[in-house]
């Protein structure tokens, strides 16, 4: 079930980026997926990552805290892939109620 | 189907300036519709909201709403966490009371909104068309409604997302030094800006024909922080060097672009809409830096943290955020255009910052002292206002506010940079934003020539649904100008007081800010001239 769960989160992750890049006119290597990674890959600035971050929780209606995601240890990581942003999702999910 | 209402926002459109492009000069006015609009219709100033920035006024037009009520106080929102501070940024999702937008969708009025701050994301019940502004291009699609909106705009002749949205790395790079030849670039880069949005509000206007038309140019407020001097009638005299001249040309070129844009989508929503063109806070001129960090560190109120002799250290000395020892700091501004104050009150055991019970004298004191800042030549005060969040900013929003608004003496914005003085004269006069802003009407049902009394920002809001035919709901803080109507529109149209709004929501959701993202927006509110 755990399993489903997660390739559905990464299916959905991967479709909004998806989305979010079609106009950008970026010459990709390989597809969209799990080891994509947003900044060296898709050429993400961090305004575009917060955009992928509102995305997100609107596709999700709720609140999923990427600051946890994106500051390690005081300080904000470097790039993510596709699987760690679905993770986050994922943990957030199980872990939180969807806003009122 | 036709336009009933057209509304037109020029962000920080002044009367100052408005009135000498309409005047009858050498060859004709450079505003010659816009009067027009002056001769046949009613105008007022319009008082713009206690702190008047883009943020907190757009959204109070917006939602007839103070910014108590409507949560929305600057670009950047932050919370301090640990010791520092997190930085986020401002998004629709932040305005806790519902729109004009909403409110005419759910009663059947079609809307068009295009080019106004904070309306991105969209409201998922958005009846109508919506094309955010402040939005970089390459999330105008997500970010437009409905979805297929994006494509039908890329159908339109010269259509240029790239050109028509914010372009967050020229106005990075154009920052670092903003040379000669760089404001010049900066004024025309805003001509074909505007002929975007101008052609999607034409092609809706007429394609679509939505009850409200609305549409925002901000290149105004643009242009005036970057080219005040060359727009500001009163420093248009004696000898002007062949640059002056050739940007004012430049700037009057814009004025003049623009005020064809007006008269065009007057014609395109045809003769039965009513027109109103406001603007979101006025302009004026600022003639000196207060650096207000500097001062509280110099009155004991805050203490700066120590930069290491590094590299990154003297990059983090270069840096627009205060680095601060949070331990030793008990008031700070965050962010310049909040031209306020924050005391830091330990509310948790561990947090730093003064016990609750000394928040009062704490303020008080430091209102004092605030009050005592004043020019050693004149004895004039710097500070001219010093407000208390509960007196300017009552509502649930309140405690999203600094615990101070400060008013200058020249309504500049303050600097939070560590340097010294704390109040220098600027080397050349700067644009900045003044309190009173512009409100006109023209079209059918409009008084003609009339100049009523001053209004209030969230007057539009209420306006815009009145002349949609609305009730006005019962818990909007603005209300109808009726002296704006003829007696007869208000005899057949009376003002009715209807049921509150709906759909408050309790605020952010909002995600966090990289470093580098903080810097990229500080630096654009640099641009703007909301930093020093």
């Amino acid at each position: 079930m755990d399993r489903f769960i997660e390739d559905s989160t990464l299916k959905t992750v991967c479709a909004i980026v998806e989305d979010l890049i079609q106009d950008w006119g970026l010459d990709l290597e390989a597809p969209v997926g799990a080891a994509t990674l947003l900044v060296a890959d898709l050429d993400f600035a961090s305004v575009d990552v917060i955009q992928l971050c509102v995305a997100l929780e609107q596709s999700y209606e709720r609140k999923l805290n990427f600051q946890d995601l994106l500051m390690r240890d005081g300080s904000y990581v470097s790039d993510l892939s596709l699987a760690q942003v679905a993770a986050h999702v994922e943990s957030r999910l199980q872990q939180q109620p969807r806003n009122p | 189907m036709s336009v009933r209402t057209l509304f037109i926002g020029m962000d920080g459109a002044t009367f100052t300036v408005l009135d000498d492009l309409v005047r009858p000069g050498e060859g004709g006015p450079v505003m010659p519709f816009l009067a027009r609009i002056f001769a046949e219709g009613t105008r007022c100033r319009l008082r713009s909201t206690p702190n008047p920035l883009t943020p907190p006024a757009w959204v109070s037009l917006m939602t007839g709403r103070t910014p108590g009520h409507h949560g929305v106080f600057d670009f950047i929102r932050a919370e301090e966490q640990g010791e520092d501070v997190y930085f986020t940024l401002y998004d629709s999702r932040d305005c806790r009371v519902e729109t004009i937008w909403s409110i005419a969708g759910r009663q059947q009025r079609r809307v068009a909104a295009l080019n106004f701050p904070f309306t991105a994301p969209p409201p998922k019940d958005l009846n109508g068309f919506m094309v955010p502004g402040f939005v970089p291009w390459r999330h105008l699609r997500r970010n437009s409604a409905p979805p297929d909106l994006y494509d039908r705009l890329k159908a339109i002749p010269d259509f240029n997302p790239k050109e028509l949205a914010w372009d967050f790395e020229q106005e990075k790079q154009a920052m670092e030094e903003l040379s000669s030849e760089d404001r010049e670039n900066w004024v025309r880069y805003h001509l074909p800006r505007e002929q975007q949005w101008f052609r999607i509000a034409d092609h809706l206007a007429r394609e679509e024909a939505p009850d409200l038309m609305a549409v925002m140019f901000d290149g105004v407020d643009k242009l005036q922080h970057q080219a005040w001097l060359y727009i500001d009638p009163n420093q248009q005299k004696g000898e002007l060097s062949d640059y002056h001249r050739r940007m004012r040309d430049l700037c009057l070129q814009y004025f003049r672009q623009l005020d064809g844009f007006i008269e065009r989508l007057v014609a395109a929503a045809g003769p039965q809409a009513q027109v109103f063109l406001a603007s979101d806070h006025g302009f004026t001129g600022t003639t000196e830096v207060v650096r207000i960090n500097s001062w509280l560190h110099e009155k004991g109120y805050l203490r700066w943290r120590e930069v290491p002799d590094t590299d990154q250290g003297r990059r983090r000395e270069d840096s627009m955020f205060a680095y601060l020892d949070w331990k030793n700091t008990i008031a700070y501004c965050r962010t310049p255009s909040s031209n306020g104050i924050n005391i830091r009150v330990a509310r948790q055991p561990g947090e730093t910052g003064i016990a609750p019970a000394d928040y009062e004298t704490v303020r008080t004191r430091l209102i004092r002292d605030l009050e005592a800042l004043t020019d050693p030549v004149t004895g004039e005060r710097i500070i001219t206002e010093v407000h208390r969040r509960e007196d300017v900013f009552p509502g649930e929003a309140m405690h999203d506010a600094p615990d101070l608004l400060l008013v200058l003496r020249d309504f500049g914005f303050v600097s939070i940079k560590n340097k010294l003085p704390v109040v220098e004269p600027r080397a050349q006069v700067a644009g900045t934003h003044h309190p009173d802003g512009v409100f006109l009407a023209y079209g059918p049902g409009i008084s003609k020539g009339a100049k009523i009394a001053r209004r209030k920002i969230a007057d539009v809001g209420a306006t815009l649904l009145y002349s949609l035919g609305l009730d006005v709901p019962a818990d909007l803080e603005g209300a109808v100008p009726k002296a704006m109507f003829t007696t007869e529109h208000l005899h057949e149209h009376p003002v009715v007081e209807g049921a509150p709004t709906k759909g408050a929501s309790a605020g952010s959701q909002a995600a966090g800010m990289a470093p580098e993202e903080k810097e990229q927006i500080m630096a654009q509110l640099q641009m703007l001239g909301y930093m020093e």
